[in-house]
Order: structure tokens, then sequence, then C-alpha cells
């Protein structure tokens, strides 16, 4: 079954037409990167499709749950109770990390499980402390946001959301907030989830990176999708709009 | 979000009703049983009404209000107040009356007035060796008096003496007597319009280096004021008054506060 | 007077000021807050009225607010405002002091980021619990050296009573000035001020310190 299903999703921002009709699925364990020139509206999936933007047509859903639908040509959500129980599914890693500066890392990592989830105290710091131990944070536990490196906050960041154990993982460009030299350690810990079999959704202009890990990749242009196909398909596609849009990237690739 | 909007709101009625238990209830107008007699006072105005060398309030009109109670067994309330406002303060039932060298003269018809048992005099003070003898001297000088004092409406009423204080450079207003003493003293100020009876006590207390012209810029009289209509307080009050100075108590708390002369009551 | 009894007399004066001052926060600091929330209503009605409401207490004087406050009530109801001195002052102050604190706490709350909003939804949190836990510490953080300022200021601002003729430490010395001829109250006066505003901005200073562990 499909993690998450979105099927003729329109998004616009006053006049402006961001999505103009977006279907695709991700399957379980499944890493789908989604690519694509600025302002082609690959960020405003990701934000359509973890609720922090309101769709204006069609509808998606999570392991079969509806989250949202059409109703005589009007878009309508699932009663908030439900929606609460959707959010479990899905966790998110934004590309300025977005962490509580004044939390420690500890607290950023087990608050919301403890708070939100209702779960056990000492449960969760057990966990939160292994989730560390994978980042390679372990030592960093009792210190603050400010006082790591970008890419200690954007581990930190990805252990926050993995904390809530969600079924699926969106990351939007998870990396291009931090310096060059730093990239690649965030990258090495995505890598990882990969072997645990994480469904995940990328965002990301790494094209090297995303050939390697995705079974899927989407390419966005013009608030259309104009390719969803394997890896390799993509790289050898005659699409000339990708061509062009790869062609302009080969420092990244 | 409404509760805690709702929260707050009954917080501030609490507050607001425990302090309005606290107000005194003081009755007024219609007194059939008169327990409290609040009296509105300026305490920046000896020697009629100030604070002593121990910190209470006292003064001339304060100790015959005083005695007024002890006649009648009324408990006496001294509320400070601010002259500015001191009609709100009358008007609103805050206090029973005005008594603190209250100026009769160009108020009558603005409150029910006690028998005058003052006769106090605007006087104009200098610095001592200004050159200034005469009312005529003061041309082109610059003239302080206090805001919304007696000093000031004579000298800007067309039927008291506003060619005169026309004839001024400038009239300024001042609001305490230590700072007008200080502009006079530092030649800020050539001369100050005010009262005779505070003119001896800043003379007395300050000593040397002012003097107050002989001619006077008119005379008028002290009064206590009450609310208008509010005559019933105003008769007891002027039956006091007629008792405590024929037994002789005004007399001997003018002497003490050194305006014996300027007593006009039983006459 | 001898200088006891003046000293005695101005501290009874302090007691007073300091209770105008605890009073006023107290009670503007909460109020601040929720004329804050209504100045961001999307209810263009209630956002509009605390516009308003903010404007007249920012754009008039304390003093002239304090005068309209204690004597309103009789002037527009008829209403007896004896005993009622006292809290028509800590309202005159709240009042005005909830309109600064709310323009505080309004630029402090609009300059969260975004990201945190969207990071607190994301994890689940409820829009309360987004408030309480993520954003309002952190403004509190940051609208700290603002209020520092309003209260210093308030500090002295309780000497404005003073047009209300309450004989807090201010309107005191006043007096004490005029019956004694001397300016020396008003010398002391200042002093205590000075005293009370340095204590107010040790532990203000206190506070700031404790919430130094994040930047």
């Amino acid at each position: 079954m499909s993690v998450l299903e979105m099927k003729n999703i329109k998004k616009s921002f006053g006049d402006l037409e961001v999505l103009k009709d977006i279907s695709f699925s991700v399957d379980e364990g499944q890493v789908v990167s989604i690519i694509g020139p600025s302002g082609s509206g690959k960020s405003t999936i990701l934000r359509c499709a973890t609720m922090l933007e309101t769709i204006n047509g069609g509808e998606f859903s999570y392991l079969g749950r509806k989250a949202a639908w059409e109703e005589n040509g009007q878009v309508v959500y699932a009663p908030k109770d439900q929606l609460r129980e959707i959010k479990k599914d899905f966790g998110l890693v934004f590309q300025n990390f977005n962490l509580f500066p004044h939390y420690s890392v500890i607290k950023n990592l087990t608050d919301a499980p403890i708070n939100v989830q209702k779960r056990n105290k000492d449960e969760v710091y057990a966990e939160a402390k292994e989730l560390l131990i994978k980042m390679g944070l372990e030592d960093k536990a009792d210190v603050y946001p400010y006082q790591l490196s970008g890419g200690q906050q954007q581990r930190v960041a990805i252990a926050r959301a993995l904390a809530l154990k969600p079924k699926m993982l969106f990351f939007d460009e998870p990396t291009s907030a931090l310096d060059p030299e730093l990239t690649g350690e965030v990258l090495k810990v995505i890598k990882s989830l990969t072997e645990m079999k994480m469904t995940m959704a990328i965002v990301t202009h790494e094209m090297k990176f995303a050939h390697d890990i995705s079974d899927r990749m989407i390419f966005m242009d013009g608030g259309y999708i104009v390719e969803n196909c394997t890896p390799d398909e993509m790289f050898n596609s005659t699409n000339e709009r990708l061509r062009a849009f790869l062609g302009k990237l080969e420092g990244g690739y | 979000m409404k509760k805690k909007i709702l929260a707050v709101a009954l917080c501030l009625v609490m507050v607001l009703t425990m302090f309005a238990g606290c107000g005194s209830k003081d009755a007024t107008t219609g007194g059939d049983t008169i327990t409290t007699f609040n009296v509105g006072f300026d305490a920046e105005y000896p020697p009629f009404g100030y604070m002593d060398d121990n910190g209470d309030y006292t003064g001339f009109d304060l100790e015959v209000a005083q005695a007024v109670c002890d006649l009648e067994g009324w408990e006496l309330i001294k509320t400070p107040i601010n002259w500015d406002a001191k009609d709100q303060e009358l008007n609103s039932g805050a206090i029973d009356c005005i008594w603190n060298g209250f100026t009769i003269n160009g108020r009558e018809d603005s409150y029910t007035w006690s028998v005058p048992y003052c006769d106090n005099s605007q006087v104009v003070v200098v610095a001592e060796g200004a050159g200034i003898a005469t009312l005529a001297d003061l041309a082109g000088k610059k003239v302080g008096v206090q805001a919304a004092s007696a000093a000031l409406s004579v000298l800007t009423d067309e039927e008291a003496q506003k060619e005169l204080g026309d004839s001024f450079g400038e009239l300024a207003q001042f609001g305490d007597y230590n700072a007008a003493f200080a502009e006079l003293a530092a030649g800020a100020l050539d001369a100050l319009a005010i009262d005779i009876g505070v003119a001896k006590y800043q003379l007395n207390s300050r000593g040397e280096g002012f003097v107050i012209l002989d001619e006077h810029l008119n005379a008028e009289q002290y009064g206590v004021g009450f609310k208008l209509g509010n005559e019933e307080l105003r008769d007891i009050i002027n039956a006091d008054l007629e008792k405590l100075y024929a037994d002789g108590t005004i007399t001997a708390l003018a002497e003490k506060y050194e305006i014996a002369d300027m007593i006009i009551l039983g006459a | 007077m001898s200088i006891m009894v003046m000293l005695k007399l101005l501290s009874a004066g302090m007691l007073k000021s300091i209770s105008i001052f605890a009073f006023t926060l107290i009670l503007s600091i909460p109020l601040g807050m929720l004329v804050a929330f209504g100045r961001m209503s999307k209810n263009k009605v209630i956002s509009n009225i605390i516009k308003i409401y903010i404007s007249i207490m920012r754009g008039t004087p304390l003093m002239l607010q304090l005068l309209v406050v204690y004597f309103g009530p009789n002037l527009l109801f008829g209403m007896n405002i004896a005993g009622y001195k006292y809290p028509a002052i800590i309202i005159g102050f709240a009042i005005n002091y909830a309109a600064y604190f709310a323009e505080i706490f309004r630029s402090g709350i609009q300059s969260m980021p975004q990201g945190q909003y969207e990071a607190a939804d994301v994890l689940g949190y409820s829009k309360r619990q987004t408030f309480m836990k993520i954003i309002l510490p952190q403004v509190a953080k940051r609208v700290l050296p603002p209020v520092t300022n309003e209260t210093i200021t308030l500090v002295k601002d309780t000497s404005l009573a003073y047009a209300l003729s309450y004989t807090e430490m201010f309107t005191l010395a006043k007096q004490i000035a005029a019956a004694q001829t001397t300016f020396a109250p008003l010398f002391i006066g200042g002093i205590f001020y000075y005293v009370f505003n340095f204590v107010v901005a040790e532990v203000m200073n206190f506070i700031e310190r404790k919430m130094d562990y994040y930047k």
C-alpha cells in the first residue's frame, strides 16, 4: 500500500498557480527524490503534503486515510482529531533546521514524544540517546543548538523527526543551508536511513546523491510533474527541459 | 482564549471591588447622621494647610476645622488635593468642603460660602534691593503668580487689576512656592504676586532677602467653600465659627499662626 | 523638621510608590499580553478597537489619563468617588502601561521566525502548546530589554500620582518642601528613586543572565 498518495493537487498563492495538477505516490520503504528548477513547485508540494499549506484542489491520503478531498468543487480537510492522527504518520526536516533554540539537544528530541505523544519518559530518553549515537552526536545531548555546527544541527533535526517514529520522512532541501564541507555528514545520515527501509521523500539539488539513494525520481517544472521514473531513466531522458536543467547543474552531478 | 479574557476581567472586577470596599462612607448633604467631615486642602499652602515638623497635616484652617469637629463630635478627615482639581474633588463628593485659604472674591457664585473669616490681601514680594518699591515699578517686569490662584484672577480680571497685570512684561505661572522663590532669588522672576498670609510665612521661614511691597494688589476674604446648594452643612459650620470665635479659640489659633490681624469674625 | 522624621515620612511614601509600581506591573503585563493578542486578532473590529486604544494611551499624557480615570465616573455617571483615588491610580497606570507592553509583546511575537511555528506544527504540538512551550519562552527573552526600560520608566512615573494628590513619595516630598521652604526633600526623593531603580535594574539584569543559556 502507498504511504502517501497525492491526486490532482492544485495550489495557488493569490493569482499565482504554483501547483497545477500533481499526482504521485510513495510506497512503503521507497525513497523518492523531487528535483527541478527553483519556482517549479517542488518545495510547495512538500509543504502541502505536510499540511503547512492548504491545497486548493485534488486529494491526498496517508496509508489509505484521506487527509483532504474535494466535495462539490471545494477542498475539505478531515476533522481535527483525524488530522492529528494522520500527522503522526510523517515527519519533516527543514532546510533551516528549525530547532528550538531554548531547548537542549536532548530536550529537542524528547519534548514532543513526552508531551505530544504522552509516551513514557524513561523510554523516550533511552531511545533519544540511541538516536544521538546513530547520528554521531552522543556527546552533544546537553548542549544548545547555537553551540553546534550547521551539519550537527541538521542531524539533530533529523533525530528529532525520527524520535516521533513516523512512517515516512520528508526532507526539504536538507543541505541547502549548509557549507559544502558539511553536506556530506548529513547526506551520510540520510543514506543510513535508507538502509533501515525508511520511507522518504526528498527535495534536493544533490543530483548524484539523489541518483544513488532514490528508488524513483520526480522532475518538476512550471507546476507540473514532467518526469516520474527511476534514477537511471531520469539521467538518460531525452526530455528537453530536463536535459536543460541537468545541464545547468553539471557541477553538482 | 475566551477563558483567559474572562479570568482577567474577573480579576480586575475583584481588585476594584476590593478597593471600593475600603472607601470611607462619608455623609455629606441631607446628613441625618454625619460622622465624618472630609476637608480638602492644598498641603503646600502654609500657614493655612501644610505638613508640620512631625509629618502631620496642620495649619490654621485645619486646626479650626478640628475645633469644629470637636464641637460636633465628628471625625475630621484631612484630604490633600491637587489645587487644579479642587472642583472635581468637591463636586464628585470626594471631599465635603474646600477649607484652605480659599478666596471668596471672584468665586461668589461657584460655591456655597461660609461667612468670611479671614481678610486676605494679594501682595507683591520682591527681592531686597531690586529697586521696586511701588506697583507702578512693576511695569515691564516678569511677575510670577501661582497657577489657579486668587492672585492670578485679580491680575486678569477686568474689574480688578487687569490693567496692572497688562503692564507687566510677563505674567508667569508657577506650580509651587519653592520653585517661585528660587526663581525670584536667582533673578529669573522680578516679583511674586501672592496671598499675604503665605508671603509672611515664606519671609519668616526664609529670613533676609525679600520684602513685601506696602501697596497691596487688593483686599479679599477667605471662606470655607461648599458644593453649591449644600446649605445645611454650611449653616452648621457658620454657627460653629461664631461659637469658636466667641470662646476665643479662633483668636488663639490666629495668634499661634501669626495671622491675628487678618481675622474678621465677630465684626 | 528633623532629617529622621523626613526620612521616615519619605520612606512611608516610598512604600506607597512601590505599591503603585507593583500593582501596575502585576496587572499590566497580563493585560498587555491580552491587548497584544487583540491587536494581532484577525477580527478587524477587535484589532481596530485595540489600535485606537493603544494610540490614545500612547498619544496622551499619563497625567491626563489619571485625571480622567479618577474623575470620569463622577463626571459621566455622577458616581460618588470617595475612596476611589488609589484604585483609580492603579487602573490608570495599568491600562497605560498595558498599551506599551502590548506593543513590545506584539513586536516580540511577530519577530519569531515562522519556522518555529511550522516545526512545532509538524511535531504535533497543539496551538496552545506551541505558544506556551515554544514561542512564549523565546519571546520573553527577546522582549526583556525593552520591558526593563519600561519598568525603570514606571518607577519614575509613579510620581505622576501627584496629579491626584495621592501621597506617594513625590507628593510627600513636595508637601514637605513647601512647609520647610527648601528643596532638600526633593533631592532625598531623587535618591530614593535612584536606589529603587538600581534594585530594579539589578533584578532585571539577573533575569537576563538567567535567560542567557541560549542564543
